[in-house]
């Protein structure tokens, strides 16, 4: 057995698998095994195993008992013609990430840069934005839901005593407002995690770069714009791509708000999975395991557009 | 020490540990634990008789443990659609009539002939639950459709009504506009967590409008909602909806919340809503039940103008309890559904929850704090000719289903469509032509 160099005694289980300028411990594949197998157990049974069922069910109409015949592509073509609620869906769906996306992102990069442009009472208010990120789907859901509430709700209260009672409305029971009242929720759940990414990143900046942009009597819009911002792209790149693939698959907030309605106004793609699984008066997965997959597809091609569109051209030197 | 040879043996151990244990019979033979899974969570009285069966039947079967887990109702119906495709259900589990034909088709349901005592169960509550010939679940709740309002601001109003009466189409649009002008909140309902409660009014006038049999064709897609009548319903709701019946917060209520709007804060005129209301009113106060003084009345739903049945009523069945095909211990099972659906249960069952039931009972018998409601709510019955099924029973087709609880159950009442748009959705997701 070779002889680890420095008069280091390995011990017997321990085999090195090759020498190297640096001798290192290598772990040999049974403590592998040990330590990365429930891990990747899990995974496999909570993950990877439902993913592959899912794309199998979707080739198939699942009977009773998980009796399935093969039906091909006839679930997609379903999908895709003939069900106009799918389509009321993936508009909603749309329109929440492709609007919701970059208040989220650029509102947090603002508050971000308040913070790190010292306001008062800053490390406060670090507190206070951050705070709805700790809370639950539910409880960020059932807090809205009163707050929206037409007759006692904060919102309206607010309106009526600022002498603005003609805006009463009823935001979550009306489908011109019901899906921004929604999206209005989430934001406020999510600007706080944006926040803190950026300001971490703000924190990271090298200072002297920002030292010279004063030195050149840069002010502080300036210094934003072409300097503090170009130099956070990788970041913002990375939470516009995970906001962007958050929203795609908003389920929890608007299941415990609204359920899809008023006039499925507010359904989104996972809620319309959601109920073709479970609500509808069938035991059939198929169905609505194809419009997953379906799903799944286009999240994928629109993540990798947009991380193409936005990726780095050229290479920042400071 | 040889720690690779250690360890090895430790997981191989482990292993077999696992493996022979369960390979060991998990307890005596003779003792049997029976899973239920049970909705009405939020329903204390109900709690209270279920859990009270339970414990009688494990004391006559010494080794019978009854493991009762409550759900709130969506809920249930989600964990049973995960757990019994997977072979992982209760042995008894509530179910309503909807549910029935997916389930009986789905395989998960035993048959009941022969297992339960049927002597004990009214015949028309046990036709709720039959199918292709058998019979698969055990009713026990009967739901009448009624209007409950107060008394006292119906009488402000200058409204009196004897015990069950029922006013005209037209008189009703006035007292909801009577009670709007007078600053009250005609009609408590909401329909943030349930796809029927805004239809309450709808689904009786048109049974009322349309007589049973063509009432019941309207559910089952053979009779268009383009029908003169059916449009003239909905044309009169419309009237209703107009006039402010609805709260504003009608999209966003929950089912039990609209309980506590209608008798506690802000207060409300009128509630539809089924006998069932008893379970969550008459619980104590501090627990969201009604005043103890609240004065209660039983109305029935408006007659409508050249009406076919104007004294039909939808007597729904609401909780009832199926055996899953899988189970290991359908005797047992059987034997709870049984003990359940005993006259002295059925005496237990008024007596706590004072809601009719389909069991045998002669429920004139009783009394208690709330005796008088359910006299009175007996007498509201006297001349009522039952149409047994909510339209949501009925219906088979999932699209449909969908439909109605989005348009008539919710954005119809709500004010958000016209009754022509309402017509034309529902015939395009329910009428076959």
């Amino acid at each position: 057995m070779p002889q680890p160099a420095m008069g280091i005694r390995l011990p017997p289980a321990v085999v090195s698998w090759g020498r190297s300028s640096v001798d290192v411990w290598q772990p040999s594949p049974l403590t592998l095994t040990l330590f990365l197998g429930p891990a990747v157990l899990i995974f496999v049974g909570f993950t990877a195993y439902p993913v592959l069922r899912t794309f199998y069910n979707s080739l198939y109409l699942v009977g009773p008992k998980g009796a399935a015949t093969f039906v091909g592509l006839h679930n997609f073509s379903q999908v895709l013609r003939a069900d106009p609620v799918f389509w009321t869906a993936v508009r909603n769906t749309a329109i929440f990430t492709l609007v919701g996306t970059p208040l989220d992102v650029f509102g947090g990069l603002l508050l971000a840069l308040c913070l790190f442009a010292g306001v008062p009472f800053a490390r406060s208010l670090r507190v206070i934005w951050f705070l709805p990120v700790l809370m639950s789907y539910v409880v960020v859901g059932i807090i809205w839901v009163w707050i929206y509430d037409y007759d006692w709700g904060a919102l309206n209260l607010l309106l009526h005593a600022v002498g603005l009672g003609r805006l009463e409305h009823s935001w979550l029971g009306d489908p011109a407002t019901a899906l921004w009242a929604v999206m209005a929720a989430h934001l406020w759940k999510w600007l706080g995690f944006n926040m803190i990414v950026f300001l971490a990143a703000l924190h990271a900046l090298p200072g002297d770069v920002l030292g010279a942009a004063e030195l050149d009597n840069c002010g502080w819009i300036a210094k934003a714009i072409y300097i503090i911002i170009p130099m956070l792209r990788p970041t913002l790149v990375n939470l516009l791509v995970l906001s962007f693939i958050g929203k795609m698959m908003i389920f929890d907030l608007v299941w415990i708000m609204t359920q899809g309605g008023p006039l499925w106004s507010t359904e989104t793609v996972s809620t319309y999975v959601y109920k073709r699984a479970f609500d509808w008066n069938t035991f059939d997965l198929g169905y609505p395991s194809a419009i997953a997959v379906l799903w799944f597809i286009i999240i994928i091609a629109f993540v990798l557009v947009v991380s193409w569109l936005l990726r780095q051209r050229d290479r920042l030197e400071f | 020490m040889n720690w690779a040879v250690a360890i090895k043996g430790a997981c191989l151990a482990a292993m077999l540990a696992l493996v022979g244990g369960s390979l060991i019979p998990s307890a005596r033979a003779e003792d049997v634990t029976l899973t239920v899974w049970s909705h009405e969570a939020d329903e204390p009285a109900k709690v209270a008789f279920r859990d009270q069966v339970a414990s009688d039947l494990e004391k006559q079967h010494p080794g019978l443990h009854i493991k009762i887990t409550w759900f709130e109702k969506n809920g249930l119906y989600t964990a049973l659609r995960t757990a019994l495709p997977a072979g992982r259900g209760p042995d008894v589990f509530y179910l309503e009539p909807d549910q029935l034909h997916q389930y009986v088709t789905a395989g998960y349901l035993l048959p009941l002939d022969d297992l339960v005592n049927w002597n004990q169960i009214y015949p028309w509550a046990r036709a709720v639950w039959q199918e292709n010939g058998k019979s698969w679940g055990i009713p026990q709740e009967v739901n009448d459709n009624v209007i409950y309002y107060n008394k006292d601001w119906a009488k402000k109003l200058g409204v009196v009504l004897p015990v069950g009466g029922q006013l005209s189409q037209s008189a009703f649009v006035d007292l909801v506009k009577k009670a709007r002008a007078a600053g009250m909140v005609p009609i408590a309902q909401g329909v943030g967590d349930r796809p029927y409660p805004g239809a309450y009014i709808i689904g009786e006038a048109l049974l009322h409008k349309l007589g049973k049999e063509d009432y019941a064709k309207l559910w089952t897609g053979k009779l268009s909602f383009s029908d003169p009548r059916v449009v003239e319903v909905l044309t009169w709701v419309k009237q209703l909806v107009d006039a402010g019946a609805y709260p504003k917060d009608f999209m966003t209520i929950k089912l039990g919340e609209s309980f506590y709007y209608f008798y506690s804060k802000p207060g409300a005129l009128m509630l539809p809503m089924g006998s069932f209301y008893s379970g969550r009113a008459f619980a104590p106060p501090d627990k969201g039940g009604q005043p103890a003084d609240f004065p209660l009345g039983i109305m029935q739903y408006p007659a409508m103008d050249g009406g076919a049945c104007n004294n039909c009523q939808t007597a729904g069945i609401g909780s009832s309890f199926v055996i899953n095909a899988a189970t290991k211990h359908p005797k047992e099972a059987a034997e709870f559904l049984d003990a359940m659906s005993t006259p002295a249960s059925g005496a237990i069952w008024i007596g706590k929850v004072y809601e009719p039931g389909a069991m045998k009972t002669d429920i004139t018998q009783f009394g208690g704090p709330h005796g008088a409601y359910l006299s009175e709510l007996m007498e509201s019955q006297k001349n009522v000719d039952p149409f047994i099924g909510m339209p949501l029973d009925l219906m088979t087709d999932g699209g449909c289903k969908d439909a109605f609880g989005q348009v008539l159950n919710s954005a119809f009442p709500g004010g958000l469509l016209s009754v022509d748009k309402a017509v034309q959705m529902m015939n395009a997701a329910c009428y076959q032509h």
